[in-house]
């Protein structure tokens, strides 16, 4: 059933770090640094130049998805609930998401525990990679830093009142978090809630360590 | 002893087919239809009886079939598969504006699909919505997905006239001006015969759509008056001045025959499906009444 946690075999790996590899995007292959763009610079919407993420985890399999839990309440699959919409190779397995969707996790925890109740995150309202078809401009989805919800709890999102209550909720309990206004024009929602935390990049222990271009090895040296 | 009756094998004769004419005529003025338009070919005997054939009529669901071809163009092209997952979601663009509209549940005959809003469903099972309980919300999804264009295209690489479409369903404000999705009967029971004589693409995708097409739920209208062992793979098309339905007939004992069944009322008319189950009886007992035996 959806709804319920199921808290066995769900696992958050030792000393809190996710039993997940962490990759560097631009040693992956070809098929993969296409559609991920790791550390490429991309264009928002002003014409503000973003970079976007380089370092991925790696999630093996559904099952892997499935067990990995980010939070109290957010297992990793439903932040990647993609349709045919995104590219191919991100349809199957091994998949990646960008290392800073532990901070949306925990971020959309917080909303939650506000919200008193279920939280549910819409198909390709999570990671998108900047291949997907609906990734037009820089869209933090491309940094697994935005989330779409379409209900909460009972209530469907699908309705001004609905959607800017939640928003005002997400504003209070998520400092600088941003929300799309109301509405059904170009930049707008009118059937679901927009959450985004902006242009993270993170970097977690345990990544490659030779993100700068250079080993630790040579530096100590 | 007399000789043994065999079901139809050979054309009908002018007679039975000029007897057909006449009956339609009757049910038309009789129903009190607007218009009446029917087009039939038999697998069997090569026979076609048209009627009114070219005419066009709003397209109501019955657009459904050419949209479930373009679906199937996709998957043969490469750019879908059947489980495919497609995010359901109810936000569509009008064809007039670009403004978003949606299909409210209450007029949509299938709730599944508003159900899994949010969520995400297979292009098999949305196909299959859209065809036998005829979901508007399943309809705009694929229709969105794969794009007015490639359903068009589609049509006219296989040299399919009389279908043209325009836009989604339950666009209202396209249709407050007039930008409707059209079709003949003659256009539908083309397109209808090539999927049963399996030239849709390939034999095994032209078998997929005809599956689809047996699940039909809505059986008031071809099906209604012919024997149960009869099966018929149609799709039925039904708003305030409009009533259609068009399909492959599978009589036992014999190849299948196409029929398309078109038909215009006033808004408060009576009787439309019985008058399509009519025409549909009517065109049954033509093909598969048995010979006269020779006499001598």
């Amino acid at each position: 059933m959806t709804h319920s946690r199921r808290r066995r075999n769900r696992s958050v790996g030792e000393a809190g770090r996710l039993p997940l590899a962490i990759v560097d995007g631009v040693r992956l292959d070809k098929s993969l640094r296409d559609v991920l763009l790791p550390g490429r610079i991309v264009y928002d919407g002003e014409g503000n130049a973003r970079r976007l993420p380089r370092y991925f985890y790696e999630i093996p399999s559904w099952d892997a998805a499935m067990r990995v839990q980010l939070s109290a309440n957010f297992g990793l699959w439903e932040f990647i609930q993609t349709d045919v919409r995104e590219a191919a190779v991100l349809r199957g397995f091994p998949r990646y998401v960008p290392c800073a969707i532990t901070l949306l996790a925990s971020s959309l925890e917080r909303f939650r525990e506000a919200s008193g109740t279920f939280v549910h995150i819409a198909a390709n309202g999570g990671y998108r990679s900047p291949r997907h078809a609906f990734s037009q401009n820089a869209s933090p989805h491309c940094w697994g830093t935005a989330v779409n919800i379409y209900r909460v709890g009972d209530v469907f999102l699908d309705n001004r009142q609905a959607i800017e209550r939640y928003a005002m909720l997400a504003r209070q309990v998520l400092p600088g978090a941003w929300t799309r206004p109301f509405g059904g024009d170009r930049g707008q929602t009118d059937d679901h809630l927009h959450i985004d935390l902006g242009f993270v990049l993170s970097m977690p222990r345990g990544a490659p360590e030779n993100h700068l271009g250079f080993s630790a090895e040579r530096r100590a040296s | 002893m007399p000789a043994p009756v065999d079901q139809r094998t050979a054309a009908p004769s002018l007679d039975s087919l000029e007897a057909l004419r006449l009956r339609f005529d009757t049910i038309e003025r009789k129903s009190g239809a607007r218009a009446l338009a029917v087009a039939v070919y038999d697998t069997q005997t090569g026979t076609s009886f048209r009627r009114n054939a070219d005419r066009w009529f709003h397209a109501a669901s019955t657009i459904k079939v050419a949209i479930l071809l373009g679906v199937y163009a996709s998957i043969h092209h490469g750019w879908l598969l059947p489980q495919s997952r497609l995010h359901v979601r109810n936000r569509f663009f009008g064809a007039m504006d670009g403004v978003p509209f949606r299909v409210l549940a209450d007029r949509d005959a299938n709730s599944e699909v508003h159900a899994s809003i949010g969520k995400m469903m297979r292009v098999s099972e949305l196909a299959l919505h859209m065809i036998s309980t005829s979901s508007n919300l399943a309809t705009n999804l694929l229709l969105d997905l794969v794009g007015i264009e490639t359903v068009q295209r589609s049509l006219d690489e296989l040299g399919l006239d009389g279908i043209d479409i325009r836009r989604g369903v339950e666009d209202e404000r396209a249709f407050e001006v007039g930008i409707n999705n059209r079709v003949t009967a003659d256009g539908l029971a083309a397109l209808l015969r090539l999927i049963a004589e399996e030239r849709a693409f390939t034999p095994e995708l032209s078998r997929e759509m005809l599956d689809i097409l047996h699940a039909q739920e809505f059986r008031n209208g071809i099906p209604a008056r012919l024997p149960r062992a009869v099966r018929v793979a149609h799709k039925t098309g039904d708003i305030s001045t409009i009533a259609h339905d068009a399909g492959v007939v599978y009589p036992q004992g014999r190849r299948p025959y196409v029929i398309a069944v078109l038909t215009e009322w006033s808004p408060d008319a009576a009787g439309r499906a019985a008058a399509i189950a009519e025409v549909s009886q009517a065109v049954y007992d033509a093909l598969t009444a048995p010979e006269e035996p020779l006499r001598g």
